[in-house]
């Protein structure tokens, strides 16, 4: 082994142990009941709730990926911070009132909540096995994010399958028992080291190789113009209208998407919530650096065997192993900490009133992930790409159930279903985006027509549980007439 | 729908990043000018990154339910 593997993987050794050690010390003093294991007791305030929400938005993944399209794209990968922008603004308008139901009924998951609004236990466990499907391949995509980190900070000297196999057993040791609280922790050393790292590389690198970022802007502009506008470098039809049409379905699912609904529901009161939509966007400005990065990367490592490595390929090219040591254990945080909410998550979908349950859901996903990456790395990644537009289909439900108190059972699970019937195929047959559009915007307003039509041909007589109540309670009364 | 927003002006604030970010965006796809040394599409991305915070905050700073760190309700209990 060399000097610099031994240097950057006793850095990545120390701080793999401090995290587990701080993740499970989270929960000391507590008693690790549903309420406190699942939402933190909906205890957290803004900076809590801050780092764990940021924790799933900028993930390892996000990063490695953000670099790799601009590297291999160019400026389609700016719909990144668009659709967050997007998104913040559509958390402030709907996130509080989803949150306040659910407070109101002690209610912990996505899948809680529709069981619970629609009054049906078979839609609930419907949800938690459309919500498990899209966040299963995230967390896969995690241990793989988590993977190339450590390999390439290693110098190559810990496999990629060791890796994946640290990367699980870490996030999990520290999410069953400590559960949110202890992803919550473990995500304010995760983002001090990240905001630190970013802010290093970002004025670093491009001074030392192109002397100033304005040279590298130019060089990029005289050798490689088709990178800086939509469609960008030979995308596979990342125009203009699909730029457009993906901020706005993703910036309306990001109030939806169920590791964000599990972040937000410890919040500890509405506001929590809103300052997190005004101060998170700004997060964004990280971003934007492994943008700038992974274009840079086309000149100091080019014809790179995957796009993803530009960024960490640069900096183990380019900087001294201490602080590739530094920048890999803020790498190895961001896959750790989603995937570690990822998997409480899916644990909150299944696991009932029972938190002994739930661990062993987080287990068996975590498990089911790990093998995933271990043996078919390509098969459950290709489904994420769908996640967004498939989770996406859950928004008519969620938000417009709350809002709306005709909507049926029926409605809803005909939108969904009509709307996942358009967005699957699609996408697995490589016709997304369809005419330019993203395929979820056409499934969810397709999606939002099938849900308002069935629920007005079809009212249901028993409605929604406060409708319910009330005629019951109304009944009471000879005088009261029902509608 | 109209309940969730009435009373709440301030709220229109909250298309801003949707302005940016989506109705701006045929417009705003082209390397030229460069600015601060961004070519233009970059540079919009940068300040469009810089604004929705902004925008969202004042959107927040005359909402009634911000103010009095209140959850809208349901339609449904």
């Amino acid at each position: 082994m060399s000097t610099d593997a031994a240097i950057a993987i006793t850095i990545f050794a120390v701080a793999m142990l401090g995290t587990l050690g701080l993740g499970i010390a989270a929960m000391r003093g507590r008693d690790a009941d549903r309420e406190q294991w699942a939402v933190g007791g909906r205890s957290f305030g803004v900076v809590l709730t801050w780092v764990l929400l940021a924790g799933e938005c900028y993930t390892s993944f996000s990063y490695l990926g953000a670099a790799g399209w601009a590297y291999g794209y160019g400026a389609p990968i700016l719909y990144l911070v668009g659709y967050m922008a997007t998104g913040y603004a559509t958390v402030y308008l709907f996130a509080p009132m989803v949150w306040s139901y659910a407070k109101r009924h002690q209610l912990i998951s996505v899948s809680d909540i529709l069981a619970h609004r629609f009054q049906s236990k078979r839609f609930g466990i419907f949800i938690a096995a459309v919500a498990t499907l899209a966040l299963l391949p995230y967390i896969q995509l995690q241990i793989q994010g988590m993977g190339l980190v450590v390999n390439a900070i290693s110098y190559g000297e810990i496999s990629l399958k060791t890796a994946f196999v640290i990367g699980f057993v870490v996030s999990a040791g520290f999410v069953l028992v400590s559960g949110l609280r202890g992803s919550a922790w473990v995500s304010v050393f995760k983002d001090a080291l990240v905001i630190l790292t970013i802010v290093f590389l970002a004025i670093y690198l491009p001074l030392k190789l192109f002397g100033s970022h304005a040279n590298l802007f130019e060089r990029i502009r005289t050798e490689r113009p088709d990178w800086l506008t939509l469609p960008g470098n030979e995308s596979p039809g990342l125009g203009v209208l699909w730029f457009m049409s993906t901020c706005i379905l993703n910036g309306v699912a990001f109030t939806v998407f169920p590791s964000f609904v599990a972040g937000y529901l410890g919040s500890k009161s509405p506001n929590t919530i809103r300052r997190n939509a005004i101060f998170l966007p700004m997060y964004s400005l990280l971003l934007l650096v492994p943008v700038m990065l992974g274009m840079a990367a086309m000149f100091v490592v080019p014809n790179l065997e995957s796009n993803d490595l530009a960024l960490l390929s640069m900096v183990t090219s380019e900087l001294p192993a201490w602080v590739v040591g530094i920048v890999g254990v803020a790498g190895a945080l961001s896959a750790i900490v989603p995937m570690a909410v990822f998997m409480l998550c899916i644990g909150t979908l299944w696991g009932g009133q029972s938190v002994n349950r739930a661990r062993m859901v987080v287990v068996a996903s975590g498990l089911a992930a790990l093998a995933g990456a271990l043996l078919f790395p390509d098969a459950l990644v290709r489904l994420s790409v769908l996640s967004y537009e498939g989770i996406a289909q859950l928004v008519p439900a969620l938000v417009g159930g709350l809002l709306w108190r005709r909507m049926t059972v029926q409605g809803a699970v005909a939108g969904l279903l009509v709307g996942e019937a358009i967005v699957v195929p699609l996408a697995l047959s490589g016709h997304d985006p369809l005419l330019g559009i993203n395929a979820g915007l056409l499934g969810l307003v397709a999606n939002v027509i099938v849900n308002v039509a069935v629920s007005r041909a079809r009212p249901d007589d028993q409605g929604a549980p406060g409708r319910f109540q009330r005629e019951s309670e109304g009944s009471t009364m000879p005088s009261s007439s029902h509608s | 729908m109209t309940n969730h927003v009435k009373g709440r002006r301030s709220l229109l604030w909250l298309t801003v990043p949707f302005l940016l970010f989506v109705a701006a965006i045929p417009l705003a796809n082209r390397a030229d000018p460069v600015i601060l040394g961004l070519p233009f599409l970059f540079f919009w991305a940068l300040l469009a990154v810089i604004l929705s915070p902004l925008a969202i905050w004042l959107a927040a700073r005359k909402d009634p339910y911000y103010l009095r760190d209140e959850a809208e309700g349901t339609d449904v209990d």
